[in-house]
């Protein structure tokens, strides 16, 4: 059975008087440990369908089942504890909380759980910059903050790493060396990894590709990423 | 534990959100804790001087009210005043030896008639009336001086008085035994008339005159003649002599006197808490007296001085300051020292009345109306509403514009926390988005929010409760002097004015007294000032939805 198993999923939202369809029937299975490119220009309803996967959101139609269990229909708790242990995000913005060091932040994903702060510094090992973990986002390179934000998402072992053009603010040697630390960490902790990004040389680097026009899939429902 | 220094963090590192947000909370605190020990200490002042029946521990003072004269004319109802003041006469001759000193004081009851004490104990037995004393208080006129000596000096004596009269004739044998003895003594110069300068030549009827030697004439004249008596009657005359006034230096001040029951020291016309100097009257009622200041300096008297009273000496115990509204009186004496110097053995004029609880005093009032109604009852408020000055006002100004000021300094300061929570919410629309990503719950991010605003509300209300205690100890160290002043003329409370109008003036230095409730309430507006702050920012917060946060554009 598929670890997601999307079921025409809808998404529509309202701009003023005008009713915008971010998602349009989108049917999806991911396997688990899957490592998945969602391609697309911007707008095509990638970021929409990522947040839906982690729970970010509810879809306005269809189902969105993660491992059995129907996130459209889960309560608010319930999806709180799922985007808890089971999702780690990765962000294009980095979303790093400013007021907290690179230790703090990872700490920020593990203190719910229990977890403390000898994970934390563990994790930034793993991402290398444990002798940066006394700084503040503000004093990081981008590509820095983008590793603490690897590693807060990893923190947890999730069983998926949802990340949201994570190269897009990075040049392109910085965005390679991020994509091979997610790849590689996702192995190491048994993650299925979802990246949207709509660079391809990016997209090529993963088993699979997944196409979006206009809020749909344009590739097959399951069909290998092969061009 | 990470939540606290994710706190602090939040409250450290966005530096300049926290101060303001501490200043906007501080001075909404101070502002109160300020303007609250400022209404506090006006309210302090003006129980102490506003309330002057209070302050002889009272809160009704009865006395009698002169009849209402019926049978018209002039004077009207004031008969029985007029009469009971006319009696000061100056009997000179009682008062001493001429050229001695006298001293002298006369006790008059002033605009207030006098009754028996028993009267008061129909007061003591009226519902509500927890406690009664009386006074006395009379007008005296004081008189000092010398008794004079009168002296007329009279001369008499030294007049000159003339008397012409007649002598009888000799009879003829005495006529012939005196030519007989003439002739004897003295035969050659016989004949011839008698051209002597004797006093009889000249009434000689003829006949011849005598001559010779006086001495023989002496010896021969008839025995009736040679004793002349007669009566004079001198003229009778009225000696008149004009004496100038006689010398004397007498002088006569008035002074007001008070008969206090020296038993009740917390209430009555004079009370402990006025002496200033000193101590108050023995509750034995000994010879001791109570001045008042003013009357202590013009008369130069202190504690230990000595109060002759018509021969009685009475020794200054202690010093009185005046509590406004223009019952004080000069002297004190124990009610019943004075009522035996006055003459006025078990009268009174005033009883001081405390009704069992402020809120039955009017109900009190009318009671003693009722019962005896020649009785005049004033209030507190009656006397309260003759005073003035920038106490009352200041008092007044704090009651109505402190109050507001509190509330619009509160809600500022509330207003200012809660906008800056909900603009800093506002803000990190992203990070708490974020949060909610990592798997925050909706309760854990509102904790979160609420936490950092309660602990500014903590820091703010600490910092502004210093603000505030300092603001107060500034306005005790600095503070302007308010006065209150109140002019008591014939119809004053207890019946002292006639001609001795006076104006009771009482300052009182502004304070801000600090109370624990003023603390307390100040810093729980802050607390709530945060609460209310947490509360609106967290509310924000927790409606956001983790896709729609993250969506906002920084």
């Amino acid at each position: 059975m598929a670890q997601y198993s999307v079921r025409n999923a809808q998404k529509l939202f309202q701009r003023g008087p005008a009713t915008v369809r971010a998602l349009d029937g989108v049917d999806l299975e991911i396997e688990e440990g899957e490592f998945v490119a969602l391609e697309g220009p911007s707008g095509s309803g990638k970021t929409t369908l990522l947040q839906l996967l982690g729970a970010l959101d509810r879809p306005s139609g269809g189902t969105i089942e993660f491992e059995g269990r129907d996130l459209a229909t889960l309560p608010d708790r319930e999806l709180a504890t799922l985007r808890l242990r089971s999702f780690g995000f990765v962000f294009q913005q980095f979303n790093l909380i400013p007021t907290l060091t690179a230790v703090e932040n990872v700490e920020a994903k593990l203190a719910p759980t229990g977890g403390g702060r000898e994970r934390a510094l563990e994790l930034l090992g793993e991402v290398g910059l444990a002798e940066r973990a006394e700084h503040l986002p503000a004093h990081m390179s981008g590509g820095e903050q983008q590793r603490v934000a690897i590693a807060r998402a990893l923190s947890v072992d999730p069983r998926v790493v949802l990340a949201d053009e994570p190269t897009g603010n990075l040049d392109s040697k910085t965005g390679g060396e991020i994509i091979e630390l997610l790849a590689g960490l996702a192995v190491e902790h048994g993650s299925t990894v979802i990246v949207a990004t709509h660079d391809a040389s990016l997209a090529a680097r993963a088993p699979r590709r997944v196409q979006m026009r206009d809020g749909a899939l344009a590739g097959g429902l399951a069909a290998p990423a092969v061009h | 534990m990470f939540y606290v220094r994710y706190l602090r963090n939040e409250l450290v590192r966005r530096r300049t959100r926290t101060v303001v947000t501490l200043l906007g909370l501080g001075l909404g605190v101070a502002l109160v804790v300020a303007i609250s020990s400022l209404s506090a200490g006006l309210d302090q002042a003006q129980r102490k001087t506003l309330n002057p029946l209070a302050g002889i521990g009272t809160d009704l003072t009865v006395t009698l009210a002169p009849a209402q004269d019926t049978g018209g004319g002039f004077g009207g109802g004031n008969r029985d005043l007029i009469q009971a003041n006319q009696s000061v006469i100056t009997d000179l001759s009682k008062l001493g030896k001429p050229g001695t000193h006298f001293v002298h004081d006369f006790f008059l009851p002033g605009t207030q008639l006098t009754f028996q004490q028993t009267e008061a104990k129909q007061i003591a037995a009226i519902d509500g009336v927890a406690q009664v004393t009386q006074g006395l208080t009379l007008l005296a006129e004081h008189q000092e001086g010398i008794v004079p000596k009168i002296v007329a000096s009279i001369k008499t004596g030294g007049q000159t008085y003339r008397i012409q009269r007649n002598l009888p004739r000799p009879s003829a044998s005495e006529f012939q035994a005196m030519q007989a003895c003439l002739q004897k003594l003295n035969p050659q110069g016989s004949t011839g008339p008698s051209t002597g300068s004797g006093g009889f030549g000249g009434r000689s009827n003829g006949g011849g005159g005598f001559r010779g030697d006086r001495g023989a004439f002496q010896k021969c004249l008839p025995k009736s003649l040679q004793r002349f008596r007669t009566n004079f009657t001198t003229p009778q005359q009225t000696l008149k002599q004009v004496l100038d006034p006689p010398q004397t230096n007498i002088k006569t001040t008035a002074y007001t006197i008070g008969g206090v029951d020296q038993t009740h020291p917390a209430m009555g016309v004079v009370t402990a808490a006025q002496v200033t100097k000193g101590r108050f009257l023995a509750a034995a009622g000994g010879k001791e007296a109570l001045v008042s200041g003013a009357y202590a300096a013009k008369n130069t008297l202190k504690v230990g001085s000595k109060l002759i009273l018509n021969g009685s000496s009475f020794t200054v115990v202690g010093i009185v300051g005046p509590p406004l509204g223009g019952q004080s009186a000069d002297v004190y004496l124990p009610l019943a020292q004075l009522q035996t110097l006055a003459n006025q053995q078990g009268l009174a004029n005033v009883v001081l009345v405390r009704a069992s609880s402020s809120a039955s005093v009017s109900q009190v009032q009318k009671a003693i109306e009722a019962a005896l109604p020649q009785a005049q009852v004033a209030s507190s408020k009656d006397v309260a509403d003759k005073i003035s000055g920038s106490l009352v006002s200041a008092s007044n100004l704090s009651h109505s514009l402190g109050i507001a000021l509190s509330i619009v300094a509160a809600a500022a300061a509330f207003l200012i926390a809660a906008l800056l929570a909900l603009s800093s919410v506002g803000k990190r629309v992203r990070e708490l988005g974020t949060l909610k990503a990592l798997g925050w719950t909706q309760r854990m991010v509102v904790r979160q929010v609420a936490g950092e605003s309660l602990a500014t509300g903590v820091l703010g209300g600490v910092f502004g409760l210093v603000l505030g205690v300092i603001v107060a100890l500034g306005i005790d160290a600095f503070g302007p002097t308010l006065s209150a002043s109140s002019t008591s003329g014939s119809g004053d409370l207890l019946g002292l004015g006639t001609g001795v109008a006076r104006t009771a003036t009482s300052s009182v230095s502004l304070s801000a007294p600090i109370g624990v409730t003023v603390l307390a309430i100040g810093f729980g507006l802050a607390l709530l000032g945060g609460l209310i702050a947490g509360t609106a920012g967290a509310l924000r917060a927790a409606r956001l939805r983790p896709a729609d946060a993250l969506r906002q554009v920084d």
